[in-house]
């Protein structure tokens, strides 16, 4: 078994994908209705496109492939507001977040549709627990080993995206302490992580990939659950680790910031990705996810402590002529203020204490997601 | 030998529903039929066997049980049921003051025509508008269903509950004022009841969450039991509408966003015993000798009733958003209504008004949906995809 050639696109462009929570408006749990759902939205054209998930309260979206974020955002735009229109014609909310607030997974129904049947088979509870709901953003590369090397140049920024969209700070009921408790879902499955440092792309595909099949234990890329993984048919890379931000325009923002990161990356900016990074990257990962924006980082090169929240703001004024020279002045904007206001995990915590139920912890969310916050001044 | 009798006749209740729930347990496991629709069938069969051994029995101590399992029910259909949705979706109100309206119209008209008196014309369409709640939210839950054939139905049902109990008083009030002359009691029965239950049920629904969220307590679930138990309680003492109080009650809590939390559906393991005893009740005031005399009737208002609420449903589908397969399926997961009518015609009856007429036909329609209704709900739900262990791997 073998991966095809590495597609080429244009560099830098991105498309983002959202997994949505479908939500009961009568009693705030999650509902299977990704059925009756797609039925209704077949009946008009959809902006972008929208395919079950592996649960039947589980949506995802996609954007088509953007070079800026004007026409990004404006498309998630789009696509939130037919969602919410059909969902409104159905009792059904639709909202972002990276877990639902008390849903019991034992409850959770598996789409049928034999790829989801298998997983489920195979993983048993964890394909359940993983109702979880992440953003995937893709990032166009003009070739196999630029998408490598941007694969692992990225490992010392993944923190900032999972501290930037964490908002899955509840679990089955509880609070978890954590900004993101669904990466910990994801780190459950044995072929989560990192891909394994390789710089160039016959390396990966035909010492790695090939003798990985060879074992039987992977048949295509979509077994691994890597943080950050090449795509080959699209000629993307992908990153994983985002929570579905509470509202599509958080989501465009850090789309963003993706893009600029890579073109600050590929123009050299920075030292050449090492093996040795990684020696602090499940650390720096669990930083990110247990205390968001106030997390510690150690970096890997310089081994010198920092707090998430500064790094972030450094690498965002590093960053600002990249912002604009790819027209996402406002990106950058937008990435400032949600730090400024607090991360959507914050959000959440407060609209549990606010309203003193778990209902209102999704009540909350379901709310964000059509009204975000109040327009840049 | 009449100490003999009298044991067994003290036996004879926890007996029948031990003996119902066990058949209850046994054929849900080998067909997968409702549970409740054996707990009914168990229920009529012991009721009539005492009939036969014991004489006419006095069920009141069993009603105010009853009721409390039913309000039960009731409050968590009201928890479940989004007002907002009904402005979202004008569809869905337009549906149910359709098959609500014309469910009252045709099984009048279809009385009539069979020879039936103005009045009890009037009883059965009224009671033929209703779907029970106990009925099909026991079944969605057995089922652990969801989707739009199951939230339809749960909208349908309780808006289509209020409008059978408007309707059924009015006619109760009209009816007791014709017969007895006493203004005051014909007063009783009429609109007053139905505002006055609803406002103590949206009382307890603002109450009980703000003791919730000052007291707290992990497990909300004992907490509206108790308060539907005493708002049942209430509605009995005062001759209120217990469906109303307990629905509004539902529905105020809901809307003041208070945690039941899913894992009680049902009320757990008391609202299960609870509904045992419901169901067998129920059906044990069910006599043999009125449904047979009652029969022809009670299959037409059945029939007419099923033809109408299948046929809206499916009529306002398309426009309501969802194919008209599932609004035909919505439509025919209406169909329990057992429950619902024998509690009426018990509570009516406390309050000293007869049937006459209209009681035989009211008992067959009532021990058919018993049985039948809950399946039929089931299979509704089942080719609407909507039922868990269907899909479940």
């Amino acid at each position: 078994m073998t991966l095809g050639p590495f597609a080429t696109s244009e560099s830098l462009t991105m498309g983002v994908e959202l997994e949505l929570q479908l939500v009961s408006l009568s009693d705030f749990d999650l509902v299977p209705a990704s059925p009756d759902m797609l039925d209704l939205l077949a009946r008009a054209p959809f902006p972008g496109n929208v395919t079950p998930e592996i649960t039947q309260s589980m949506i995802e979206i996609n954007s088509s492939v953007h070079s800026g974020h004007e026409g990004l955002v404006a498309q998630l735009r789009e696509i939130r507001d037919t969602l919410l229109a059909a969902g409104d014609r159905l009792n059904v909310g639709v909202c972002g977040g990276g877990t639902h607030a008390f849903q019991q997974w034992s409850d959770r129904r598996i789409f049928s549709k034999p790829r989801f049947q298998e997983v489920s088979q195979l993983y048993g509870y964890l394909a359940k627990q993983f109702t979880v709901f992440g953003q995937h953003v893709h990032i166009g590369c003009r070739s196999g080993d630029e998408a490598m090397y941007l694969l692992h140049a990225l490992n010392r920024y993944v923190p900032h995206f999972i501290a930037l969209s964490g908002s899955s700070p509840f679990l089955q009921g509880s609070d978890t302490s954590f900004q993101s408790a669904r990466l910990n879902s994801v780190f459950a499955f044995p072929l989560s992580g990192r891909a394994p440092f390789l710089l160039s792309w016959n390396a990966f595909a035909e010492d790695y990939f090939e003798r990985m099949a060879g074992t039987g234990i992977v048949k295509s890329m979509k077994d691994f659950y890597w943080d950050l993984r090449p795509k080959p048919e699209y000629g993307t890379i992908e990153l994983r680790v985002c929570d579905t931000p509470l509202s599509v325009e958080r989501a465009a923002a850090l789309a963003c910031y993706l893009q600029a990161l890579c073109r600050y990356l590929l123009a050299g900016n920075e030292p050449a990705p090492r093996e040795d990074d990684y020696l602090v990257y499940n650390y720096n990962r669990f930083q990110a996810c247990r205390f968001g924006l106030d997390g510690t980082l150690v970096h890997p090169q310089r081994h010198e402590q920092m707090v998430l929240r500064d790094d972030i703001l450094a690498t965002l004024k590093r960053l600002e002529p990249d912002f604009e020279a790819l027209g996402s002045t406002a990106a950058l904007a937008q990435l400032r203020r949600d730090i400024e206001m607090g991360s959507d995990a914050d959000y959440l915590r407060r609209a549990w204490r606010e309203g003193g139920s778990r209902e209102a912890v999704v009540d909350a969310a379901l709310e964000r997601f059509r009204q975000p916050e109040p327009a840049l001044v | 030998m009449n100490e003999l009798i009298s044991a067994a006749a003290q036996l004879a209740w926890p007996l029948a529903l031990v003996v119902s729930w066990m058949a209850g347990e046994l054929a849900h496991r080998w067909t997968g039929v409702p549970r409740i629709s054996i707990y009914g069938l168990a229920g009529f069969l012991a009721g009539n066997l005492a009939l036969e051994v014991q004489g006419p029995i006095d069920h009141s101590p069993y009603l105010l049980f009853a009721s409390l399992a039913f309000g039960l029910v009731l409050f968590e259909l009201g928890y479940r049921i989004n007002l907002r949705w009904l402005r979202a979706n004008p569809w869905i109100l337009a549906t149910s003051l359709l098959e609500s309206g014309l469910s009252f119209i045709a099984v009048y008209l279809a009385s009539t025509w069979f020879g039936a008196p103005p009045i009890s014309c009037g009883l059965l369409g009224a009671l033929a508008m209703a779907t029970s709640p106990a009925g099909l939210v026991r079944v969605l839950n057995e089922q652990g269903a969801g989707g739009q054939v199951s939230e339809r139905a749960m909208h349908l049902a309780a808006l289509n509950c209020v409008a059978a109990v408007f309707v059924f008083n009015l006619i109760v009030g009209v009816k007791v004022f014709q017969t007895s002359g006493d203004l005051l009691h014909a007063a009783g029965s009429s609109l007053l009841v139905l505002a006055v239950s609803g406002l103590l049920g949206a009382i307890a629904g603002t109450l009980v969450p703000l003791w919730l969220r000052s007291v707290g307590g992990k497990d909300a679930t004992l907490t509206f039991a108790l308060a539907v138990l005493l708002v049942v309680a209430a509605t009995h003492v005062l001759k209120l509408s217990p469906v109303l109080a307990a629905l509004c009650f539902g529905l105020a809590a809901r809307h003041r966003r208070s945690a039941l939390g899913v894992t009680q559906r049902n009320f757990g393991a008391l609202g299960d015993i609870l509904s045992v005893l419901l169901f067998v009740f129920a059906a044990s005031t069910l006599t043999w000798q009125n449904a047979k005399e009652g029969m022809v009737l009670g299959l037409l208002v059945v029939l007419v009733r099923m033809v109408v609420k299948v046929g809206v449903c499916a009529a306002l589908a398309r426009p309501s958003g969802i194919s008209v397969r599932k609004g035909a399926l919505s439509g025919l997961a209406l169909a329990p209504v057992a429950v619902f009518t024998v509690l009426m015609i018990e509570q009516t009856r406390r309050l000293g008004v007869e049937f006459n007429y209209s009681l035989a036909p009211l008992t067959a329609m009532a021990l058919v949906l018993q049985v039948v209704g809950p399946i039929i709900t089931q299979r509704a739900l089942v080719w609407a995809n909507e039922a868990h262990q269907h899909k479940e791997v």
